[in-house]
């Protein structure tokens, strides 16, 4: 079972995340309809790993680039315009662009991976979390922390709170 | 493994083309050319270039590949006329070449620049960088009227519209002439065996044809000529053709 | 920013997400008409000019390159402001970014869209156009890293790759709003979009993190794209249009006149899609300032290009630069000089700079001097290159300029649809800028 807490403003909001968190409360999800440093902050979420990716795409892409260049180049000797087959100069510009490629493509990889989402299943969600309400959800709550889950969120100021079934 | 590091030492500086079996150049001797045009006409029968009609030369989309340039010196009344024959100069060092993204213009091992009609997806860039202005663009699909079509020379492809086209310095000829040297199981071609048909056509020899890298043939012994230069010299891009200067009197 | 009252944060959703949803006639009617107009003067031509050859048009043997040429360079430059800008803001975190940013980069991405369009027209076998990409074929043949065509392909490819991932990503919060927002298939279609998206501070982190690297991977990326279209005419050796300065001139300009572009698309906006709260004076004002900048920059290169020529001083060079100056193309020189350095001039004052009317027409003003520079490029270097001989001169024919007209046609039929897609205003973004949801704020 999930409780679902929603919340009109955003220090009632990060109060009732703190308290949880404090008090051991692992699984809980912060919704909000734009970002809010604080929250991130509660959940201690730091440098994100999208960045690794980010670098390895473009140091991927780099190699990529340059090695395509050059080895398309030598499966098929065509001379042109009396250059060498393996002319550095014009083989960095295709490098450049297969860096940026690649390292656009891997943050798309990363944040997927990272942000868990394509997610088409059902989860806890309110859709006034997207408008102009805080909601935060305890997931996976045996009964007797459910209680407890409860009571923290209501003497934060929750405006409603409600029970829903878990993710399948 | 070995060789493809073998490949990359090779291949990373330029210079290549001083390798070629064959390199094939032209000279031009300006003071025996009449401007009568006959290599005009003799190119145009044999590579098939398509006549493209009065409307169309109008708007300049004639294809010729060699063309009579007229130069005037002087002023009037005393006004001298200079013709130069332009065609593809063949350049060790083309701008056109590199141009290209899908190599359907390359440098091949006799030297020569070729142009490959089935690969080209008519870009026209080659035709901007080539600063002599001889590539020509198939801008429709030309036809023959009958009976006009028999006389097609069927060494050499009919192209179609969209492609870009120039002179080959008869390259269907080089490789008959190629084929009946290994035939003989001679090594080289002869000097004098591969004529051009401009050259050919030539009434007063004003052209000659042959391999440069062969130091006794009668193109070599002209291009070392004094009044020899290349045009567009400062472009650096190498032409294979030697032009002869008017001699002064 | 907001010139009529902050709205509350639901009013924004409502606002933006009305758009979306409500559709009348009128809007049926706009979008019947821009596509007919794309159909019969864009590819009515086109499908034409592909069963008898390019020679439809009327270009020749001493310009081989045309309008068509002209035109996809000047829509590439309108595409080169919109991702541009909004990476750049984001980086330098700008407020004022915030609500036009959408638009600005869906003029990216569809003016991308038509300048590819016009390579495929000018090429003269586009059925053939797959050879120029690194397809493993049986032939064994690659394309050639060589040419600066490839790196156009290349370049651009990059580029609509990254500027729909870089709209995208930041759509996703405002698809999961029109998930909640609609029924029905909408419903099932946007829950897919949104991949399922729920606002969690987690989600929120990553996406934040991502897109900041977009940001910074999109800059350097936008720079690079027009640069090498200007390369596709510096490395060649044609007098007028081998310059070193070609490659600021191009970046500078596509900038210039992607500005000026996002002030017409921001104008129609606000107009057409009653957006009068979310797109205000200050934006009009830090876009005008941006476009005198511009503008000045531009000049100068301009000069600089005219001095290079002379100082150079071959005789090819300074024929080239006669033609230009003086030829047959002259008066659009001077046409192109009087809208692009002299009219932004105007926008010094604070008058023009703040008012909705007079910017539309000094934008769209500024849009048709670039058309020209860029025409004139191609069309006053070709003819002039090396041997008197082969000297020649270029007239589009009523193909070209039917298909220049049906171009933006089918600019406007996307963007149309564009903004029945996608909320056109970031709608959390905005948010953003309102007073947060404190109590004691
Ligand atoms: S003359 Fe022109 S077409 Fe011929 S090789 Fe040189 S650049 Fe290329
Ligand atoms: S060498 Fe052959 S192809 Fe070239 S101009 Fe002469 S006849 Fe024409």
């Amino acid at each position: 079972m999930a409780i679902v807490g929603t919340f009109a403003c955003e220090e009632d909001f990060l109060a009732a995340a703190e308290n949880l968190k404090s008090s051991g409360f692992d699984t809980i999800s912060l919704l909000s309809p734009v970002p809010v440093q604080e929250a991130q902050d509660v959940l201690g979420l730091g440098k994100s790993p999208v960045r690794h990716f980010s670098l390895a795409g473009a140091i991927i892409g780099a190699f990529f680039g340059f090695g395509m260049c050059v080895v398309t180049a030598l499966t098929f000797i065509l001379p042109t315009g009396g250059r060498a087959i393996i002319t550095v100069p014009p083989y960095l510009i295709i490098t450049y662009e297969m860096t940026i490629l690649m390292g656009v493509i891997f943050t798309l990889i990363g944040f997927h991976v990272v942000s868990e989402l394509p997610a088409w299943r059902n989860r806890p969600y309110l859709p006034c979390a997207n408008i102009d309400r805080f909601v935060v959800v305890v997931e996976n709550a045996a009964d007797s922390e459910a209680a407890r889950a409860e009571t923290i969120i209501r003497e934060a100021g929750a405006v409603e709170i409600q029970h829903v079934e878990d993710s399948e | 493994m070995s060789t493809f590091f073998e490949k990359l030492k090779a291949y990373s500086k330029p210079g290549y083309y001083e390798k070629f079996d064959y390199h094939w150049t032209m000279t031009i001797d300006l003071d025996r050319c009449t401007g009568c045009e006959a290599c005009v006409v003799a190119c145009q029968a044999e590579n098939n270039l398509p006549i493209v009609g009065e409307k169309q030369f109008a708007r300049s989309r004639e294809i010729k590949w060699i063309r009579i340039e007229r130069y005037w010196e002087g002023d009037y009344p005393d006004v001298k006329m200079g013709f130069i024959p332009m065609l593809c100069q063949h350049c060790d060092d083309a701008p056109c070449e590199t141009a290209c993204p899908v190599f359907a213009t390359y440098h091949n091992q006799d030297g020569l620049n070729t142009q490959i009609y089935n690969r080209c997806i008519g870009t026209r860039t080659c035709a901007v960088y080539c600063p002599y202005d001889v590539r020509y663009f198939n801008w429709f699909t030309y036809t023959w009227d009958e009976p006009l079509e028999q006389q097609l020379n069927p060494d050499v492809t009919v192209r179609e519209k969209g492609v870009m086209e120039k002179c080959t310095f008869c390259i269907q000829r080089i490789r008959i002439a190629k084929d009946n040297a290994k035939d003989d199981d001679r090594r080289r071609v002869r000097d004098g065996e591969v004529v051009p048909a401009c050259v050919q056509s030539c009434p007063t020899e004003a052209m000659v044809f042959g391999d440069s890298n062969d130091p006794d043939a009668r193109v070599t012994k002209m291009m070392k000529n004094p009044r020899g230069y290349t045009v567009l010299k400062e472009l650096n891009t190498t032409p294979s053709i030697v032009y002869l200067k008017k001699a002064q009197s | 920013m907001f010139d009529h009252g902050q709205p509350s944060y639901a009013e924004v959703n409502k606002d933006v997400l009305s758009v979306m949803l409500v559709t009348g006639p009128r809007y049926w009617m706009l979008l019947g008409g821009t596509m007919s107009v794309a159909a019969i003067f864009f590819f009515m031509p086109w499908i034409y000019q592909l069963f008898v050859g390019v020679g439809a048009a009327g270009m020749n043997r001493n310009a081989v390159w045309g309008t068509y040429l002209s035109n996809f360079i000047f829509w590439i430059g309108l595409s080169h402001s919109g991702t541009l800008l909004s990476a750049v803001l984001h980086i330098t975190n700008s407020q004022w970014r915030k609500s036009i940013y959408r638009s600005a980069e869906a003029m990216t991405l569809f003016s991308l869209m038509t300048a590819v369009l016009f390579v495929m027209v000018h090429l003269g076998r586009v059925w053939y156009v797959h050879w120029s990409f690194p397809i493993p074929n049986q032939m064994g043949l690659w394309p050639n890293f060589r040419s600066p065509l490839m790196f156009d392909v290349m370049a651009i490819t990059t580029y609509l790759i990254a500027s729909s991932i870089f709209i995208y990503m930041g759509s996703l919060p405002d698809f999961a709003a029109v998930r909640d927002a609609s029924t029905g298939l909408r419903r099932r279609l946007y829950t897919i979009f949104s991949f399922g998206w729920r606002g969690t501070a987690r989600e929120w982190h990553t996406l934040g993190w991502a897109y900041t690297f977009f940001a910074v991977f999109v800059i350097p990326l936008a720079v690079s794209v027009h640069s090498i279209v200007s390369w596709d005419f510096a490395l060649s050796v044609v007098p007028g249009l081998h310059h070193t300065i070609f490659a600021p001139y191009f970046v500078c300009g596509a900038i210039f006149s992607g500005t000026a572009g996002i002030v017409t698309v921001m104008y129609c906006l606000r107009k057409f899609l009653n957006f009068e709260r979310y797109i205000g004076q200050e934006h009009l004002d830090n876009l005008g300032k941006l476009l005198i900048l511009l503008s000045m920059i531009w000049s100068y290169i301009n000069i600089l290009e005219l001095f290079g020529s002379w100082y150079g001083g071959t005789s090819f060079e300074l024929e080239a630069l006669k033609f230009k100056l003086t030829g047959f193309y002259a008066p659009l020189y001077w046409e192109m000089i009087l809208f692009c350095a002299f009219v932004p001039l105007l926008m010094f004052s604070r008058k023009i700079r703040l008012s909705w009317n007079k910017m539309l027409v000094v934008s769209i003003l500024i849009n048709i001097g670039m058309l020209t520079e860029r025409f004139i490029i191609v069309a006053t270097s070709q003819p002039r290159k090396f041997l008197p001989d082969a000297f020649g001169f270029y007239f589009p024919s009523w193909i070209e300029i039917s298909i220049t007209v049906g171009s933006f046609a089918i600019f406007a039929t996307l963007f149309l649809i564009f903004i029945k897609c996608v909320p056109a205003i970031s709608i959390y973004e905005v948010k953003e800028t309102l007073k947060p949801l404190r109590r004691n704020a």
